[in-house]
């Protein structure tokens, strides 16, 4: 795609969102809905501003940030691990597998309440949530990854006398890598969704205490400001991700 | 061979069987009121499923997740299907999407109850949210790869743009959108549960969180058996009718690949 492309790519993309938010503000200006329901987006902005100076709505955003990190990184060290477990040995993927197919359609919110039981309502509740809800994508996709690595690899490193060991860290984690990391990527938006989910149901604090806060009192404006500030957030970790996905794959071909 | 094929067939039960031997051990050495046993569990599920007010509840829920699933996956195959194959109609959708995803489309719920009330339409346009999302993608992402080729010769035969796309495109991204929608499946089991517990007025999700308000604690662990139950189920059921409508496409893995 040459310059102009994608010049004309993003500008067409934008059309859609300035749509929406010339629709918002039109509906209020209009009079069509009460400031109350809908207010402007200018104001809403203008408030997210405000909020972000101050050290507490901060402190909710580290909050959640640190639930949604120790959860995610949880998942993915679990997920690789037992995905490649899965893919290298025949007697664990015959373990792995049914429970897999049983555990992954279930809806895991509806855990929530035996977790908030179990473990209370602290951090603990909230980070096991996270981690069991990122955890299979991230597994499914290591599994898949490892298992169609190219079988000629593996033969030629066994034939250059590499341990088997060897052979798991130096051929099929790398070969896994894209899939794994795709894998991450799906894990990361489930946890962004999944722990301000679990902030509105029970939490002191967070952003989503801070959506269910609003809602509570009618707070149109700080009901927006939460949710807005959680897609930026998800769009910031997606971009990072990106950026350590492609230095990880910086030598494979475009994928 | 035939006893393979059985065992199989038998791993997910057994998967589950040992899910609850598990649970019930823990509970057992737990001691804890608030965990009780797989067994306890189980034996409060049929008088849950007893009760006339629970049932209709399940029900109201079970039909406001088939209507939201359903108006999902009309409007957004198509849509998948028209910004995989037009480059404009991509670019002008994916920023959008891209900036909703990350939302949590049962956070929107308190919002839109200011809207349009506690009632099944907020509920049934949150599915529809959290649903459409995985759906549009996966067909975009089916349609991208339909091989050009065969749009050639559609085309050369003389099809319209719109025969190709229906008779063309849409058999060929099939397996992918169907991946789509089996997340999408799951996807609207969640969001129904989330919505229920934020607008507590009817249905499952209302059961599952007053009970744990209220402090039943096998009425809590039975609702969880019994979603889970339904979201095991359809999956299962789903994925027979994907194996039917697929059938000519390579073999996929038997589970779920993707949960975006």
């Amino acid at each position: 795609m040459n310059g102009r492309d994608a010049t004309r790519d993003v500008l067409l993309g934008l059309i859609p969102i300035a749509l929406l938010l010339a629709i918002w503000q039109g509906t209020v200006s209009l009079g069509l809905a009460p400031p109350t329901l809908l207010p402007p987006p200018g104001l809403v902005f203008m408030r997210m501003a405000q909020l972000l100076a101050t050290a507490s709505f901060n402190q909710e955003i580290l909050a959640t940030l640190f639930r949604l990190f120790a959860g995610f990184s949880i998942a993915v060290v679990l997920g690789i691990a037992i995905g490649l477990a899965a893919a290298v040995s025949p007697a664990i993927n015959a373990a792995v597998r049914p429970v897999v197919r049983v555990l992954a359609p279930l809806p895991k919110v509806a855990l929530y309440p035996a977790l908030l039981l179990l473990l209370g309502f602290g951090h603990e509740s909230k980070i096991t949530l996270v981690a069991a809800d990122a955890l299979f994508p991230i597994l499914l996709s290591t599994y898949y990854g490892a298992s169609t690595v190219e079988q000629k690899l593996i033969w030629s490193a066994m034939a250059a006398g590499t341990p088997p060991r060897e052979i798991l860290f130096k051929v099929i984690l790398p070969g896994a890598a894209p899939s794994i990391l795709t894998g991450c990527r799906i894990g990361l938006v489930i946890s962004c969704i999944v722990v301000f989910l679990a902030e509105m149901i029970t939490s002191t604090d967070g952003l989503g205490h801070v959506l269910i806060t609003a809602a509570r009192t009618f707070q149109a404006v700080d009901m927006f400001v939460p949710l807005i500030t959680i897609s930026l957030l998800g769009l910031i970790l997606n971009g990072l991700l990106q950026a350590v996905r492609s230095y990880l794959l910086r030598g494979f071909p475009e994928v | 061979m035939r006893s393979r094929v059985l065992f199989a067939r038998l791993a997910p039960l057994l998967a589950c069987v040992g899910l609850l031997a598990v649970w019930q051990v823990a509970a057992l050495t737990l001691n804890n009121d608030s965990f009780p046993t797989a067994l306890d569990s189980i034996r409060a599920i049929p008088s849950i499923l007893g009760d006339k007010e629970a049932l209709i509840n399940i029900l109201a829920s079970l039909r406001r997740m088939a209507i939201g699933f359903g108006t999902a996956v009309l409007v957004s195959i198509p849509l998948g299907l028209l910004m995989g194959r037009s480059r404009s109609v991509a670019s002008f959708f994916n920023p959008l999407l891209m900036v909703i995803y990350p939302v949590p489309k049962a956070a929107l719920m308190p919002i839109i109850m200011l809207w349009l009330g506690v009632g099944d339409l907020s509920k049934t346009l949150v599915i529809f949210l959290g649903v459409s999302l995985p759906v549009i993608y996966h067909s975009f992402e089916g349609a991208k790869a339909v091989e050009e080729k065969m749009l050639w010769s559609g085309a050369a035969m003389g099809l319209s743009a719109v025969e190709r796309l229906v008779r063309i495109v849409l058999p060929a991204a099939l397996p992918e959108i169907l991946t789509g929608c089996r997340t999408g499946l799951v996807l609207a089991l969640i969001t129904m549960i989330t919505s229920e517990m934020i607008a507590r007025q009817s249905g499952a999700g209302n059961i599952l969180f007053n009970a744990l308000d209220m402090g039943q604690y096998d009425t809590v662990f039975a609702m969880i058996i019994i979603i889970g139950g339904m979201g095991i189920f359809l999956d299962a059921a789903f994925e027979r009718m994907r194996e039917r409508l697929v059938r000519w496409s390579e073999p996929q893995f038997d589970i779920p690949l993707s949960f975006s």
